[in-house]
């Protein structure tokens, strides 16, 4: 199917599969459509259908919130053209950076299948071609038998792998995540798309790094702070993280973050804050190098932004609601820039 | 075609965004500190409804869905904001906050002026 955007500036034309999101066929033919969540929640990638038909795939997608019906306007990241079509779309078509990747489809094997707490579990996900990301990306996943696909933020880095690591948190009522924790999973293949998402991390911006995670959101920021370390980042940059997990069996990851703690001590600041239960006597020695706090994460972590932001990337990264509430208080009472805010919103 | 009276001036306080509907066309007022602003309703990148994700300071409006912000009182955009808002005339009038609707002032979602 050819997929025709019309601009003022330019047409741009795409050929989509049969069955292919709207939204992965432009983004992989390198047209930089405008989206977010590439899940159907958010809203970004609205478009309205001039000509052609279309399957809108979820029709009652939370991100179509506000959308007309009468100008036939829909997601790119749900539908699938039936037909040759002729879209509209909004928002400004441009790209983000230059050394962008474009996305593309894999057949993604599972080769790595651990549980690290009650309800958090770690995969690996080899595909077939070594290729790279932006730390801080997300690929989309669909697991064989189930209808639409999920996102979930890398843990690792590297300039180059075949190897994609998740964690993916016991979520009621999800379907991928009732997939992966029904039994182990480790040899079985998915489809997944990507790599996608703008809260990402590059050393040439020169930024300290202010980092409030609440559980399996801290998936993204890991990532972030493995490349950092991977180009000794932390000799001259500081970061400060604050990652909010219920109670200490509930805690993973400390072990990565004692690495990078101890490598550079003065530069690095892990913050773990447990919302249900007060840390271990253990934890409270300080034996570790990383500070336990007992409260909710943004409660602990707000007051330890600089007003003003200086020269800080601030990245956010978990739960909508906690991504919501925080990006009030940065802005309004810590007075930090918009363009210094990253964050994921996935539901 | 003319001066309309959208609400008492102590409504619209400083910080906050007041929503008003008058003869059918939906506003949103703020304060500036030394006067007052009508805009459209709705942010201008996504249509969102800007009284329930507008955030306002220092004369700053901020959209919380992807932070578009614009200078409320030029309506000029600012940081990543691609678009600025559109602006009623206002004035005060008899402790009210007068609005000049000529026509309902809408957001061309379909301008598409790429870089």
């Amino acid at each position: 199917m050819l997929i025709e955007i019309e601009k003022k500036s330019k047409t741009y034309r795409f050929e989509a599969n049969a069955g292919e999101k709207i939204l992965h066929a432009g983004l992989r033919a390198g047209v930089p459509l405008p989206f977010e969540c590439a899940t159907g929640t958010c809203g970004s990638c609205k478009a309205r259908v001039n000509q052609g038909d279309i399957d809108e795939g979820w029709p009652e997608a939370p991100g179509k919130e506000n959308f007309k019906a009468a100008k036939r306007e829909m997601l790119m990241c749900q539908c699938v053209a039936q037909t040759d079509c002729n879209l509209t779309v909004p928002s400004k078509i441009k790209a983000f950076r230059e050394d962008d990747i474009n996305p593309d489809h894999h057949q993604g094997k599972i080769t790595d299948y651990e549980m690290l707490t009650s309800d958090v579990l770690r995969f690996e996900v080899k595909v077939p071609i070594e290729g790279t990301f932006h730390a801080g990306q997300f690929f989309v996943l669909q697991a064989p038998e189930l209808e639409g696909y999920r996102a979930y933020s890398m843990v690792n880095y590297s300039q180059s792998t075949d190897t994609l690591e998740f964690i993916i948190k016991k979520f009621p009522g999800g379907e991928l995540s009732n997939w992966a924790f029904e039994s182990n999973r480790l040899n079985e293949t998915l489809d997944v798309f990507g790599p996608l998402g703008r809260a990402t991390f590059h050393p040439d911006e020169g930024h300290d790094l202010f980092m409030i995670a609440g559980g399996s959101g801290v998936a993204g920021l890991m990532s972030i702070l493995e490349h950092a370390n991977q180009v000794n980042y932390f000799q001259d940059h500081k970061v400060e993280l604050y990652f909010g997990v219920r109670t200490p069996n509930d805690l993973f990851f400390a072990e990565r973050f004692r690495a990078i703690k101890t490598q550079h001590p003065d530069n690095v600041s892990i913050n773990i804050v447990f919302s249900n239960e007060p840390p271990t006597s253990e934890q409270l020695s300080g034996n570790d190098g990383l500070n336990y706090l007992t409260g909710f994460v943004h409660e602990r972590a707000l007051p330890a932004v600089l007003e003003g932001g200086g020269n800080t990337m601030h990245y956010l990264a978990g739960p909508a609601p906690m991504v919501d509430a925080l990006i009030r208080p940065l802005i309004l009472d810590s007075k930090i820039p918009a363009d210094r805010i990253r964050y994921d919103k996935f539901n | 075609m003319s001066w309309k009276a959208a609400c008492p001036t102590g409504d619209v306080k400083q910080d906050k965004i007041k929503e008003c509907t008058i003869d059918g066309v939906e506003i949103i007022l703020v304060n500036v500190g030394d006067g007052f602003r009508a805009y459209p309703p709705v942010c201008p990148h996504m249509e969102q409804y800007l009284e329930g994700s507008g955030i306002c300071a220092n004369n700053v409006m901020t959209c919380d869905r992807h932070l578009w912000q614009w200078d409320m009182k030029t309506g000029e955009p600012l940081g990543p904001a691609e678009k600025p808002l559109l602006i009623y005339d206002t004035k005060e009038e008899d402790g009210q906050v007068m609005v000049f609707i000529d026509e309902e002032l809408e957001y061309d979602f379909d301008d598409d002026d790429d870089d």
